[in-house]
């Protein structure tokens, strides 16, 4: 072919050039990869030191269960250990390797095995799965109380608040206290017994005394008060589970909320302004942020789109609730919130997600939409007086086209 | 285990959103045209460690030094977790090591390339990196093939997927072709020139041995109508014949004989040889205009499974470009038609530029020397 004048300024091959940079842009990611000059150059922290106890221990672990991966006690170990690590670290790369364990046991999985492999089902939102695993569990050792407590957990996320009470009513039998006052607290608290459920938590509270299970205690108080209508109490129980000086996200959360719900969003923009790194506090910090106007707060709205997307790109459909959360109340855009919730609510129906759900579907004038959560609150009898004003506002949008 | 964090509701204790961290992905892009494969293939330091150990000295951190040591090993564990098949096994190689930041630390990036026993069919992809010992490690996959991009993701359930090659839609392939085909006219100056070499007379009649102004538009048009679209219908059938593959011609014939299309049009404004039925001579070397379009298609390569749509494409860009120009230019010289200044400059002037610059084409063209062209 001749070679004309300008073809040099030109790109023969347009399409491909910009297919190309397309698929650079597309893959999100950064189009810079580097060589190093410097050996001595660090390149990356690792979480554990090779030489640490804890590493060691780890890695004696691993190699145990290398050498035998179907020795049901190491598998165990190793398993637990990396569940631990995972809940320690906020890290859920360890639920990776913990599965991954699990995975390479070849023979039928004992009880104990059972209702790890259903910890980590739920852990991926597949309760049916998990469910299986803790009845397989419970066939095999029905005194396995753990797998009780996983179950009545799953139960509870499901509403279904019968079966949650069995669970609780084995644990009580079996003299397991703290985790049968947890089990019943949450499930009167969720069924329309608000006052029942406190005290349960109250008097577990009284013979618990180890912090952490003080801490999710003092935690489950605070928002059991909240929906009570009492925010003085509930303000008390948070700053004593804070008092503990544990640095724990679901208490953070949920104190931010109980913020945020009171109007005080210069505290939570303080108290959650080093946590970037965990993606529900950063919502919360962002909401925060978004409602004093912020600088840091577009910045931030796009580290959340862009960890929604890396979410998503990944398969990953675990946190539709925190994003359909986003979407309502940082993009503003309440049919994507209302999607998002019902997806959510289809497996998850907590009284947290039942209050996106309506608050999207108010959003988006979308009366039709939010009649899943009136049918639970019409048979669990929820006594929050909040959630249920939403949902009697809930009945009346979307049917002239605007609120009556 | 604080076994009564159990209860943890909503952000059910390991629910990704109490998490700091993320889990496990790695990037792998991957370009295939044809039976050539390019690849980067980002996979995180944290994720190599974990699988083959990257700190010798133990002291939580790693340097380029440590890395560097291992890039073999790396690159052999890598290959041996990624299997690309099209017509059967595309050896694939470790090119070059480089690193890149993630937002959840750095990674060891690969640069891959590979070739493939065939150019065509399926492309069969075998992603297994991880899936033993993290069961919740993704691989995420960019696929350009054959000029499509396409995503997938690979999980421990999920190691084998499959992609077709000829599932393209037919309308896109159809626009790209016709956009080449606009693009090619556009920067075929050989072509314009000679359209334009013919269209310079439409606004004037000779008479008595001079040039008068055409009195109508119409006439004018009628003229523009014959001439473009008898080119058009020649270089449409030996561009096709070409490109289909029933005739063949040598390139630098071809492109001589262009370049003398172009010179004799020129001329033939200079001292006029033919003023009637210039609708033959566009259809005459129209039919060699083809084959040099044919030679641009060849190098954009006509894909096998919509060959004639991605043809009739290409056609239509051609003259859809071809009536632009066309476009452009009648209106223009149909208003200055009656000046001295067209007579003279454009018309004169233009037709002798012409022929200068394809009697210089003709030289590079028949010797293979680069004069004016670069």
């Amino acid at each position: 072919m001749p070679n004309h004048w300008l073809t040099g300024l030109f790109p023969i091959r347009v399409s491909t050039s910009l297919a190309a940079l397309l698929l650079i842009m597309s893959v999100g990611v950064p189009a810079s990869p580097r060589t190093p000059t410097n050996d001595a150059q660090v390149l990356e922290t690792l979480p554990t030191r090779a030489g640490d106890t804890a590493a060691r221990e780890l890695a004696r672990l691993r190699a145990a269960v290398a050498q035998t991966p179907n020795d049901p006690q190491r598998v165990e170990e190793l398993a637990q250990r990396y569940l631990d690590l995972a809940m320690a670290r906020g890290d859920p790369r360890y639920v990776g390797y913990a599965e991954a364990v699990l995975n390479g046991f070849t023979t039928a999985l004992p009880a104990p095995l059972l209702t790890l492999r259903g910890v980590l089902r739920q852990y991926r939102h597949d309760f049916s799965g998990a469910l299986q695993d803790f009845a397989a569990a419970l066939a095999l050792a029905p005194d396995h109380a753990i797998a009780h407590a996983w179950r009545g957990a799953v139960f509870l996320v499901q509403a279904d608040y019968a079966a949650a009470s069995i669970e609780c009513e084995a644990l009580r039998r079996m003299n397991r206290e703290a985790l049968a006052g947890g089990c019943l607290g949450l499930t009167q608290a969720y069924g329309g017994q608000l006052e029942a459920g406190y005290q349960t938590l109250q008097h577990t509270l009284e013979r618990v005394s180890n912090a952490d299970n003080r801490l999710w205690l003092l935690t489950r108080l605070g928002e059991v008060a909240a929906w009570r209508g009492q925010p003085a109490q509930a303000k008390a129980h948070y700053l004593e589970a804070l008092k503990l000086g544990r640095d724990d996200v679901y208490l953070l959360a949920a104190w931010s909320d109980f913020l945020l719900d009171n109007g005080q969003p210069a505290e939570v923009a303080r108290l959650l302004a080093t946590w970037e790194s965990a993606d529900s506090l950063l919502l919360r910090l962002t909401e925060a942020q978004s409602a004093l106007q912020l600088p840091d707060a577009p910045r931030h709205r796009q580290m959340l789109a862009d960890r929604f997307a890396a979410a998503r790109a990944r398969g990953d459909t675990t946190h539709r609730a925190e994003e359909a959360r986003f979407e309502l109340r940082l993009r503003h855009d309440p049919r994507t919130a209302l999607r998002l919730a019902q997806e959510n609510y289809a497996l998850q129906r907590e009284p947290r997600d039942a209050r996106i759900l309506l608050e999207a579907a108010i959003a988006a004038k979308d009366s039709a939409g939010a009649q899943s959560v009136r049918d639970w609150l019409s048979r669990s009898g929820f006594e929050d007086a909040r959630t249920r004003q939403w949902a009697q506002t809930s009945t009346q949008v979307g049917l002239t086209g605007e609120k009556r | 285990m604080r076994w009564i964090r159990i209860f943890v509701s909503g952000l059910l204790l390991l629910a990704l959103p109490v998490l700091a961290h993320k889990a496990s992905d790695s990037y792998l892009t991957l370009q295939v045209q044809g039976d050539r494969v390019l690849g980067q293939w980002d996979i995180a330091l944290r994720d190599i460690d974990f699988a083959l150990g990257l700190d010798p000295d133990g002291n939580g951190d790693i340097n380029w030094g440590e890395l560097r040591a291992r890039h073999a090993d790396i690159a052999a564990w890598a290959l041996s977790a990624l299997t690309l098949e099209r017509g059967g096994t595309c050896p694939l190689q470790v090119t070059q090591h480089q690193i890149d930041d993630h937002t959840d630390g750095t990674y060891a990036v690969l640069q891959l390339a590979g070739q493939c026993p065939t150019p065509e069919g399926a492309l069969g992809v075998h992603y297994r990196l991880l899936f033993d010992q993290d069961a919740l490690h993704r691989g995420l996959l960019r696929l350009e093939l054959d000029g499509l991009t396409r995503s997938a993701v690979f999980a421990p359930d999920t190691t084998r997927q499959s992609f077709a090659a000829g599932e393209v839609s037919h309308l896109t392939q159809f626009g790209q072709f016709f956009i080449q085909g606009i693009w090619h006219i556009w920067i075929g100056f050989d072509h314009i020139l000679f359209l334009l070499s013919l269209l310079l007379p439409v606004v004037l009649i000779r008479q008595a041995g001079h040039w008068h102004a055409v009195g109508r538009f119409r006439d004018a048009l009628h003229e523009v109508l014959w001439v473009v679209t008898s080119f058009t219908a020649a270089h449409s059938i030996t561009l096709s014949l070409a490109a289909l593959g029933y005739v063949s011609l040598p390139s630098r014939l071809v492109e001589s004989a262009i370049a003398v299309s172009v010179v004799l049009a020129a001329l033939n404004n200079l001292t006029p040889l033919i003023s009637q039925r210039r609708w033959m001579v566009a259809f005459g070397f129209g039919l060699i205009h083809g084959f040099g379009f044919a030679s641009v298609l060849a190098e954009l390569g006509l894909p096998q499974q919509t060959l004639v749509l991605s043809l009739v494409g290409f056609n239509l860009g051609v003259e859809t470009g071809q009536l632009a120009v066309v476009a452009a230019f009648l209106p223009l010289i149909y208003g200055l038609r009656h000046t001295q200044f067209y007579r003279q400059v454009i018309f004169k002037g233009g037709s002798l530029l012409t022929m200068a610059i394809a009697l210089v084409w003709l030289t590079e063209r028949v010797f293979d020397l680069k004069l004016i062209s670069s």
